[in-house]
């Protein structure tokens, strides 16, 4: 089969603002997400007749969000599912386009998960009764994320040495970055000790190890190359993509191990292969952060780093504005908000685009000052290559590689 | 339909739930950690399911194993996110890997089971006495007349390789 390599773009994004307190349904944050990313490429209600998105029974489906914004629908689809969806449903999008279902996809996330259902088990989740594969975990005080990940980052600690002051770099360079994101729900930049000091979730994870739950829609806007020249923004090209990869065993991953290994063992051949690069021909990573371990693992299993590696990976300065290939610029779900991995994929596009929305006052027009202290710039200097690695659990993952 | 209460969880079984409806009822009526076994190739497995993740059969029997093993990761909740499990904290939650089939088929593999570590008295144990490598055994928490959670307790034998505990 032809390679689809640089025919899809992204050329529209947007959000809704990050907060605890929506105050609103998940479709009135979804019909402004996708009204804001159509806004931003420059497509009226004729220009999208595609939607698909992504859901834990909390949200909206694209057919009620459409018609708010008098879109009539040649296709649409959502799914089940969290973290690692974005990245699979731009391959889908891609697909549904290539067969000439439709032309143009709008991809959404709208969740209340502050204020509503909250990913973690609490709020309108906590009351549901406890049954099939959750049987396995759940009655043993094992139903959050964290509580589900911990034996994974535990394990990588007594494998390779990993020190809980290694991680805490992650989240020293998120709060670096959502410094300097006027969008960020926590703007304050924290240190190694400040992580260290947070109070103990789970062991081997303080607080600031752990990412935001918050209330927030996020959109983007997938189209062929051909439509994409049309548009408003400079077109993101699209390399490469791997979709929900997973490790052998989904439904009980500790029984097959190493369980240090994550799935971007299985899913980097797949994305670097259509893509015809290496991760040194990456400039900016996004590598999900449900927690400073995700980041740090997904890393290392798709060759930024040896495996085992991770942590002085991560703790080098070469994941920070002004290191060699930041990751997750915009302070993503540790410091900006929560998204199920949505907003590091726009985050991404801006910064291929040159046009990340910092405080420099001509950000928009493309001018940056590349001065990264607080309050400053966000943008990468030459950003011409992002990857976008996706996390749903250990054991499933995707990924996505753009060009300028 | 079986259905529990358990620290404010309802834990439900309904008839048709195939994979689970024997699984905790065998662990309360024999006392005994029971794992379906293949048929078709003789490997366990666990959770229990209906095909073989290796030969695909569909084929299986319940098949008692010695419920020894030791702890090849763990984790300690100290912000419970169940509200019944508030006033245990800090609890452990342990992978336990079992002595029968490890390495098999495949060297990575074995059969691993999720559970809490407790006293002989159904308690967290200290956080301090958790680490990696530890020998556990089987012993049963009675929920009901039908239903008994498997959970693990530490034993004296000596430990399997390295003993790591988190130094946080």
């Amino acid at each position: 089969m032809a390679s689809l390599r640089d025919k899809y773009c992204i050329v529209g994004v947007g959000e809704t603002e990050y907060s605890r307190q929506s105050a609103r349904s998940t479709r009135a944050m979804a019909v402004e997400a996708v009204r804001n990313a159509m806004r931003d490429a420059g497509l009226g209600k004729d220009g999208v007749d595609g939607m698909m998105s992504y859901q834990s029974g909390d949200s909206v489906f694209s057919n009620f969000v459409a018609p708010d914004l008098g879109i009539r629908l040649n296709f649409y689809m959502d799914v089940f599912g969290g973290g690692s969806s974005t990245e699979a449903l731009i391959g889908l999008a891609m697909g549904a386009i290539e067969v000439g279902m439709c032309h143009t996809v709008a991809i959404f996330r709208s969740m209340n998960g502050y204020s509503d259902f909250r990913i973690g088990g609490t709020g309108a989740r906590a009351a549901q009764p406890v049954r099939g594969l959750d049987l396995a975990q759940v009655p043993f005080g094992m139903r959050s994320a964290g509580q589900n990940f911990a034996p994974t980052f535990m394990r990588h600690m007594y494998e390779y040495g990993t020190t809980s002051e290694q991680v805490a770099h992650v989240r020293v360079a998120h709060s670096k970055h959502a410094s300097q994101n006027p969008k960020a729900f926590l703007k304050d930049r924290v240190t190694v000790a400040d992580v260290m000091a947070s109070r103990w979730i789970c062991k081997p994870l303080h607080l600031l190890d752990c990412c935001l739950e918050t209330d927030n829609a996020t959109a983007l806007i997938v189209t062929s190359a051909e439509r994409a020249r049309d548009l408003r923004r400079k077109p993101v090209y699209i390399m490469g993509v791997a979709g929900r990869v997973n490790k052998p065993r989904t439904d009980f991953h500790w029984a097959h191990g190493p369980i240090s290994r994550v799935a971007g063992y299985h899913a980097k051949d797949i994305v670097f292969g259509q893509a015809g690069i290496k991760p040194d021909d990456v400039n900016v990573t996004g590598s999900y952060d449900a927690f400073t371990f995700t980041t740090m693992l997904q890393l290392e299993e798709y060759g930024f780093c040896k495996k085992g590696e991770g942590g002085q990976y991560v703790s080098s300065g070469i994941i920070e504005l002004g290191g060699k290939r930041p990751n997750n610029t915009s302070g993503s779900h540790l410091c900006e908000g929560y998204t199920h991995g949505i907003s590091m994929v726009i985050e991404n596009v801006r910064q291929l685009r040159g046009q990340v929305d910092d405080y420099c006052p001509g950000w928009e027009d493309g001018k940056h000052s590349y001065d990264y202290s607080p309050g400053k710039c966000r943008q990468v200097k030459d950003a011409r290559v992002t990857m976008n690695l996706g996390w749903a659990m250990p054991p499933t993952g995707s990924a996505l590689i753009m060009r300028s | 339909m079986a259905s529990v209460e358990y620290r404010g969880m309802n834990l439900v079984i309904p008839e048709n739930d195939s994979e689970w409806r024997e699984h905790f009822k065998l662990a309360r009526t024999s006392h005994r950690l029971m794992l379906r076994a293949c048929k078709g190739c003789g490997l366990m497995r666990y959770p229990p399911s209906h095909g073989c993740p290796w030969c695909m059969s569909l084929e299986w029997e319940w098949k008692p194993v010695s419920g020894r093993g030791h702890i090849y990761s763990y984790e300690v909740v100290h912000h419970a996110i169940q509200p019944g499990f508030k006033e245990w904290t800090p609890y452990a939650v342990v992978l336990v890997e079992l002595d029968e089939q490890r390495g098999q088929p495949t060297p990575d593999e074995a059969l691993r089971v999720i559970a809490n570590l407790v006293t002989p008295e159904f308690r967290p144990e200290p956080e301090q006495n958790v680490a990696i490598g530890k020998r556990v055994r089987v012993v049963f928490q009675d929920l009901s007349a039908d239903f008994a959670l498997p959970q693990f307790t530490l034993t004296d034998e000596p430990a399997e390789g390295r003993v790591w505990r988190f130094p946080g």
